[in-house]
């Protein structure tokens, strides 16, 4: 079972907000769900036993000052990280055991979205929407868009026309405002086919309004598509506006975890205090 | 303006002292290399001075050009089409070779094919592509075929190195975001790697076919053909002047090359 209190996890007890109803969630239900992660750098302990779990439906954003591991743990989740120990299950497989092809299906569950975006800007949208599903295809149809296959470019093109941007599908990236080309970049990551969605500081560099949309946006993505949302952030009022649960960490250690409509003031102030004091 | 002048602050000491002898040893060791170098190459402005005429009377003979059409213009014309001829058939030959090789020289792949890779492609930049000639002339004859397969060897190393690094250099971001699309490695280069720097591994084949055009004149001198063979000749025959003509039209062959490179990297760089 997954407890989503461990408030009480370091030297400076945080005021205790709501726990959700949700704590009595299973791994079952849940598509993502992470148990004891850990994880160094060297001697620096980024991660000390983070849990948490996000089901279908939702979206989650974890906050917390930079350097509190908020990104590792996404990292950890999709592979750029390798975790020291902990479990992780993707849509009801543990990862753990797997290994080699059967390691990289799985993983195929979670899709990311990145803060630099990391589109492709020479290509068009929509051929950077097709590189999301090259994981299906064999080598000779996937070395250049000119050999994706039809059914790819029009899966691409509903994944587009579900972030509002099918009237631009044949624009090169980099022409775009970033504001789209994060939504260019949401879409290349439903066109994976993932039920979980991870994004990493999605909208840091972004313009309030662009902000606003992306998370409305993947807010949409959970609540109507049924995806699991979780998203790391450095606005709290955003989270409070968009989210439906809050995770905070600091130091590696999870400290808060409430609903977003519960989210204080001291909440906040708590999770960014250690930084400079 | 008075309100924006700030009191002075005293600057904090530093931890660290400026290392002073390292700069002097520095100094030293470079003073030496230039002073070595200055005896090795028997540098010396007074035999320049006494030597003037000498220059003078091989300026005097090469000019004016020697402009017969027949004899001079004509033939060195159809060697300069040679020369580019195989500069550029020396370059593009060399696209698929260089490219597997970047690829797999590129470093964080599997070290050992990084290796070899490198091994092989500094090994072809070693051999000079005058020594390769040599090497081909025995094989396939004098001609300019064989300045064609020495171009082709030196410059997959030169070219697989410098596409390499373009390569190392790209933001290694969309290649993470379609590694965790679940792509293939394969389908990470073509799709992340090459499309972000085929506009800077096109501009650096262009630079090498510019070089190469270039070299192919060196090769012409140990008999590949092209407009370098007929300088060799002529300068073996103390024809100055017809010397100086060949050596006109090599110059404006550069500087249209190296036009036509400048102005397709601007289209690219767009």
């Amino acid at each position: 079972m997954i407890s989503y209190d461990r408030q009480a996890g370091g030297s400076r007890p945080l005021p205790a907000c709501p726990t959700p109803p949700e704590q009595q969630l299973t791994p079952l239900d849940t598509a993502l769900s992470v148990s004891g992660l850990r994880k160094s750098y060297g001697d620096r302990q980024v991660l000390k036993g983070v849990d948490f779990a996000v089901a279908p439906g939702e979206l989650v954003v974890l906050l917390g000052a930079n350097g509190s591991g908020k990104s590792t743990a996404l990292r950890c989740v999709v592979g750029l990280a390798e975790a020291d120990a902990g479990e992780i299950r993707l849509a009801g497989r543990r990862l753990r055991g797997l290994g080699g092809a059967e390691l990289a299906k799985a993983r195929r569950a979670a899709a990311m979205v990145f803060q630099q975006i990391h589109l492709v800007r020479r290509r068009s949208a929509l051929d950077n929407v097709c590189a999301g599903g090259l994981a299906g295809l064999p080598l000779s149809r996937s070395l250049a868009p000119a050999f994706f296959p039809r059914e790819l470019r029009e899966r691409a093109m509903a994944c587009l026309q579900r972030v509002g941007l099918a009237d631009r599908a044949h624009d090169r990236a980099g022409s775009l405002s970033g504001g789209q080309q994060q939504r260019v970049a949401v879409a290349r990551a439903l066109c994976q086919g993932a039920e979980v969605l991870l994004a990493d500081e999605p909208v840091s560099a972004l313009d309030p309004a662009a902000a606003t949309q992306v998370m409305a946006l993947l807010a949409e993505l959970a609540r109507r598509d049924g995806l699991a949302v979780a998203a790391v952030l450095h606005q709290p009022d955003l989270a409070r506006e968009h989210a439906d649960r809050v995770i905070g960490l600091v130091d590696g250690e999870i400290r808060l975890s409430c609903h977003a409509s519960a989210l204080s003031e001291s909440d906040i102030d708590a999770l960014y205090q250690s930084e400079d004091s | 303006m008075t309100t924006t002048e700030r009191p002075r602050v005293p600057v904090p000491a530093r931890d660290r002292k400026p290392f002073y002898l390292g700069v002097v040893v520095v100094a030293v060791v470079l003073g030496a290399a230039h002073v070595g170098a200055w005896r090795v190459t028997e540098f010396s402005p007074g035999a320049l001075v006494d030597g003037w005429h000498g220059m003078i009377r091989f300026l005097g003979e090469a000019l004016p050009p020697d402009l017969d059409w027949a004899s001079v213009v004509q033939p060195g014309l159809e060697a300069c089409l040679t020369t580019l001829a195989i500069g550029l058939l020396g370059t593009t030959l060399s696209v698929p070779a260089a490219l597997l090789l970047a690829v797999l020289g590129t470093r964080g792949r599997n070290r050992v094919v990084y290796q070899v890779s490198r091994s092989v492609m500094s090994l072809l930049r070693a051999v000079p592509d005058v020594v390769f000639a040599l090497i081909f002339v025995t094989a396939v004859g004098l001609g300019p075929f064989a300045g064609v397969l020495a171009l082709i060897c030196h410059n997959v190393g030169v070219m697989g190195k410098l596409w390499s690094e373009a390569m190392e250099e790209v933001d290694p971001g969309p290649a993470d975001a379609l590694r965790v699309a679940g792509a293939r490695e394969s389908q990470v280069v073509a799709n992340a790697v090459l499309p972000a720097v085929v506009p800077s591994l096109v501009g650096l084949l262009l630079y090498r076919f510019d070089v190469n055009v270039r070299s192919s004149l060196v090769l012409g001198l140990v008999g590949a053909g092209g407009v370098g063979f007929l300088i060799n000749q002529s300068i073996q025959l103390f024809a100055f002047d017809e010397m100086a003509t060949y050596i006109l039209m090599v110059l404006v062959l550069i500087i249209a090359v190296d036009l036509l490179s400048a102005a397709v990297r601007r289209r690219l760089a767009e």
